[in-house]
């Protein structure tokens, strides 16, 4: 039969079917397109299937690189539930400040937070007293916990049970009655608990709820997580993607000659394609599964990650069921897509003879044109100053950090064709290299693309979080470069503040502590909320005022005008100790007279500095009552010595002893730091999950094009080519795309995160140990494909590719 | 004909394939400027002795000899030393490198001997011009004919100015015309530097080319002129 006649019931062609008259009986009519779609599909199912070794391992792979996808996607797509299952959970737990506090009752419960830090990690604490026998109680918890017990979250009983958390047993002297559930907390992870009090709340250390749980609206993300999601899944599915396009060439040539059979008994162009197209779509298929459990299996790992301080249980990160259902349609079908993007400029003919279209000029200027834009719509944001988290930028910003990194990718082929057609000369290895790549880069500058997205992302990310980071870490050093914590509490009377400062100065590695009563009050003229009108007095002892300023003579009875801010408070001037903050505020005035034996004094640091309070009056206990201010808060200065183990962590227990509702103000512990250092990590590895998979994709292409080449090999062998030669070939040919990739990766990533970080007002910042790591591992790369290259090279280097018969 | 004063020389080469003997007690031999046409069926050994005689594969049993060297003794790297200078290939496909031009084809031996590319290419396209494709110096394998292509291949065998040419089925590809061309290049050619040719061929006409023929049978020789050995 002549491959050139076509099939029968194509129509137009020969027939043997004759009817009774000897005339041609008329031709079926031909099958509808969509049955041939679903036939020529299935056949390549069925081939792949029985596709031997090759069609197995091609099969394979692409199921790993749609499985790789898959999981990217799934998680993608998670993040929106999981952050609303999160902030949900935070919300339904907390009622800090109801908005219209109910009277006591046999349902109601006076609460109040009890936050603490243990060695940089923060422990959130709640601390309740029921007002009678049926107090609301929190998601996760069945009952409240009696007096002087608490219920606890499974990782802090687990702290409080370990030797580290011994500091920790003494600072929450509760004891434990029992864990909180799941429902009532963030996270397998967090550190909380829930105690009731031996003594009673009052106002305004508490609040009285009749409920747990706060109405909220999921905020939309803002823009940075936006473009630092975008990014991520761009940088992550890109070398997927390339892996993808790799692995439905593999074992390419003999599907070509399988293909060549078809045409042979009548197949035709269009046919062969679908037929490869159900090869790479058994392979997606079986990808899809393995991507589903892949990422069921994965999402277990979430309960032991903590990203951005954000620690979520397995079953939260659950995608839509729409988003399940795109990506069940997409992604099968973009792995066909790829197959037959991959076919193009490939015909195969009947005697197995593969036509390749020739050789396509790449065009500079569309390639050009996407980071271009991708600037554009970046660098005007970059200038604009703040920074407005509008939808509109917000698009803008992904958009532009898409188009950036797409743009990178998309100039890379142009650039290693324009850099090796230029290149000549040098030893036979590198002529060899340079010739092959002149000829067609394209399977080498593909797989290298992907390392380019994926580098020039993680560049342009890390670069924008240490940025951020260092910002961080740069207040936080000024502000901590004295050994100080400060504290404060509501204040009720002078001795207990005395009590507090006692037992402070007598905790392990205090060197000093110094306190005082600070409270707001306001002239009575002027109108209410305008900030020229309020003044800050502080009372204290002698001892304790004399830290603060300097003054003749101090007894108890005193009370100094500092005439700090210019006021114009005078002896004799009557001061509102309740004062109004705005003209709604529903608190009555307590009007007092400044005596009129009030005396000057000056403060010691008259000048702006963080956290220092600008004192405009000084009083000693007994010159005024400290009952009639409106919110009188304790304020304490707590000197301690570094070279003291843990001081910080005594100097908290002894604080959450005083008042367990104490609050901290102190650069000590900087919890950014751990924040963006999880982020970062992940992202590193992420980087180098992303580089070993390109690093497999060149493999397999470098191997599949030896094999290709099996019989010239050969040739080369016999004509005694040294093994080196070819080895060292075999590397210049992976390493110049590669290292042009990692430049033009390193140059976009910097660039990117340079604009980002210019549009957050940070100071740029490149962490290059980091920066030089990610670069070092796509040339390691380069290394890893060459050795894994040589054996199949070396084994193919021998006569048997000589052999005709 | 004895191996007295022969270029190269085999005794009694033994070779097998698993259970499947391809050579069984060869005995061989060739002096400078001679052509021996080695004629066989399809898988006979023919070419198995080839490899054997270039060096390419070793002996189960028996030597090789080859002037002074016994190739059969010499390590992987000396043989592939000496197959660099002192032998040239010419195969049924060419086997050229697809992404290099005519004239780096040509060239890449004497590139692996250490000659400077550009004395290389000058001789390379001496030679090119000798056989008559220095037209297509700068095009690619696949941009060239099946005969052009061929007769690169003959030049690429000839520029290191071997002692011995090894040619399996150099004309398989070709048609009749340009089978007769090549032949007549490469036999002429290696006649002129006094190389002898060693010519694996199932067909009679290319063993036409040669002074002398030998049968591979069943793995044994016959030399058509003294008989079996």
């Amino acid at each position: 039969m002549s491959p050139l006649r076509p099939r029968a019931g194509r129509g137009g062609g020969h027939s043997d079917d004759r009817g009774a008259g000897g005339d041609r009986a008329p031709r079926p009519p031909a099958s509808p397109r969509t049955g041939a779609w679903a036939r020529d599909l299935a056949m390549g199912m069925r081939l792949a299937a029985g596709g031997g070794r090759e069609g197995w391992i091609r099969t394979a792979l692409t199921a790993a690189g749609v499985a790789l996808g898959v999981a990217v996607l799934l998680l993608g797509s998670s993040v929106p539930t999981l952050m609303d299952s999160w902030h949900g959970r935070e919300k339904a737990r907390e009622n800090m400040g109801q908005a219209h506090q109910p009277p006591p009752a046999d349902d109601t419960v006076r609460y109040t937070s009890t936050d603490t830090v243990f060695h940089g990690v923060s422990i959130r604490g709640r601390l309740v007293r029921p007002d009678g026998a049926h107090p609301p109680v929190p998601p996760g918890v069945r009952q409240l916990p009696g007096p002087g017990r608490m219920l606890v979250s499974p990782a802090l009983k687990e702290l409080l049970d370990s030797p580290e958390g011994a500091l920790l047993r003494e600072r929450l002297d509760y004891r434990v009655a029992g864990t909180i559930g799941d429902e009532g907390l963030l996270g397998p992870r967090e550190l909380t608990y829930l105690a009731q009090s031996t003594t009673p709340l009052t106002a305004p250390d508490s609040y009285r709820i009749d409920h747990f749980g706060k109405d909220w609206h999921a905020p939309p993300m803002r823009a940075p997580a936006v473009v630092l999601l975008i990014m991520t899944c761009v940088a992550l599915m890109t070398p997927v993607l390339v892996f993808l396009g790799t692995s439905v060439r593999f074992g390419n040539e003999r599907r070509e000659r399988r293909l060549a059979a078809l045409r042979l008994v009548g197949a035709d162009v269009p046919t062969t394609r679908r037929i490869a197209s159900g090869e790479a779509l058994f392979g997606s298929l079986l990808g899809l599964v393995a991507g589903g459990a892949l990422f069921l299996g994965g999402r277990q790992c979430a309960s032991v990650i903590t990203l951005w301080g954000i620690n979520v249980f397995p079953s939260d990160v659950a995608p839509g069921p729409l988003a399940v259902a795109l990506i069940a349609v997409l992604v099968p079908t973009a792995a066909v897509a790829v197959t037959l993007f991959a076919q193009r400029g490939v015909t195969v003919e009947p005697l197995g003879i593969v036509r390749n279209r020739p050789p396509v000029r790449r065009r500079l200027w569309w390639r050009l044109a996407l980071p271009v834009v991708g600037a554009l719509l970046l660098v005007p944001l970059a200038r604009e100053s703040p920074w407005r988290d509008t939808p509109f930028n917000t698009v803008r910003l992904a958009a532009g950090a898409m188009l950036l990194l797409l743009g990178v990718a998309a100039l890379l082929p142009w650039l290693v064709d324009a850099v090796v057609g230029r290149l000549h000369g040098g030893p036979v290895s590198w002529q060899l290299a340079v010739r092959r790549l002149q000829l067609n880069s394209g399977s080498a500058t593909r797989a290298v693309s992907g390392i380019t997205v994926a580098v020039a992302g993680a560049i342009a990310i890390h670069t924008l979080l240490t940025g951020m980071q260092a910002g961080f870490a740069q207040a936080y050093a000024e502000s901590g470069k004295l050994p100080r914590i400060g504290l404060w509490g509501n204040a009720h009377d002078w001795p207990q503040v005395q009590r507090a400062l006692t037992a402070l100065r007598a905790t392990p590695g205090v060197t000093a502590a110094r306190g005082t009563i600070d409270a707001g009050l306001s002239h009575t003229t002027g109108r209410p909320g305008s900030t020229d009108r309020f003044a800050t007095i502080a009372i204290g002892s002698c001892a304790e005022l004399r830290t603060l300023a300097r003054m003749d003579s101090c007894r108890d009875g005193d009370l100094f005008l500092t005439g700090a801010r210019g006021h114009t408070l005078t002896p004799g001037a009557t001061v509102d100790l309740t004062p109004r903050y705005s003209e709604h505020d529903p608190v009555r005035p307590h009007l007092w007279k400044i005596p009129t034996a009030a005396r000057d004094a000056r403060l010691r640091h008259p000048g702006p500095a963080p956290g220092r309070v600008h004192y405009d009056l000084l009083a000693t206990p007994a010159a005024v009552d400290i009952g009639r201010f409106g919110y009188p808060t304790a304020e304490y200065q707590i000197d301690f010595d570094r070279d003291t183990p843990d001081a910080v962590e005594h100097i908290r227990t002894t604080a959450a002893h005083i008042d367990p509702t104490m609050n901290e103000f102190s650069a000590v512990d900087n919890p950014h730091d751990a924040q963006y250092s999880s982020v970062r990590d992940g992202l590193f590895a992420g980087a180098v999950i992303t580089l070993l998979l390109i690093g497999s994709g060149l493999i397999i292409s470098t191997v599949e094009q030896l094999h290709e080449r099996r019989r010239l090999l050969s040739t080369l062998d016999a004509y005694g080519t040294r093994r080196s030669t070819l080895g060292w070939s075999v590397l210049w040919q992976t390493a110049l795309p590669v290292v042009l990739g990692l430049g033009l990766a390193l140059g976009c990533g910097l660039a990117l995160g340079t604009l980002l970080l210019t549009m957050l007002d940070t100071a740029v910042t490149v962490d290059l140990p980091v920066v030089a790591g990610m670069t070092g591992i796509g040339g390691g790369v380069i290394l890893f494909v060459t050795a894994l290259s040589l054996p199949p090279l070396w084994r193919m280097m021998r006569p048997e590719g000589l052999r005709t018969e | 004909m004895t191996p007295e004063g022969s270029l190269l020389a085999a005794e009694g080469l033994r070779k097998s394939y698993g259970a499947t003997p391809a050579l069984d007690g060869v005995e061989f031999s060739i002096h400078p400027g001679e052509v021996v046409a080695v004629m066989g069926p399809s898988g006979s050994g023919k070419s198995t002795l080839l490899h054997c005689l270039a060096g390419i594969i070793s002996p189960d049993a028996g030597t090789v000899r080859y002037g002074p060297h016994t190739l059969t003794g010499l390590s992987d790297a000396r043989r592939s030393a000496l197959r660099r200078t002192d032998f040239g290939f010419v195969f049924q496909f060419g086997q050229l490198v697809p992404e290099l031009t005519a004239l780096e084809n040509v060239a890449l031996p004497l590139r692996l001997n250490g000659t400077k590319r550009k004395e290389a290419e000058r001789q390379a396209r001496e030679w090119l011009e000798r056989l008559e494709v220095e037209s297509v110096h700068d095009r690619r394998p696949g941009e060239i004919s099946g005969g052009q292509g061929q007769r690169i291949a003959v030049a690429r065998a000839l520029v290191t100015r071997p002692r011995v040419v090894f040619a399996d089925e150099p004309t398989g590809a070709l048609d009749s015309l340009n089978g007769e061309r090549v032949l007549n290049l490469l036999t002429d050619a290696a006649r002129e530097s006094n190389a002898a040719v060693v010519l694996v061929t199932h067909e009679a006409r290319v063993a036409a080319y040669s002074d002398r023929e030998i049968v591979v049978r069943d793995g044994k020789v016959k030399d058509m002129l003294a008989g079996l050995i």
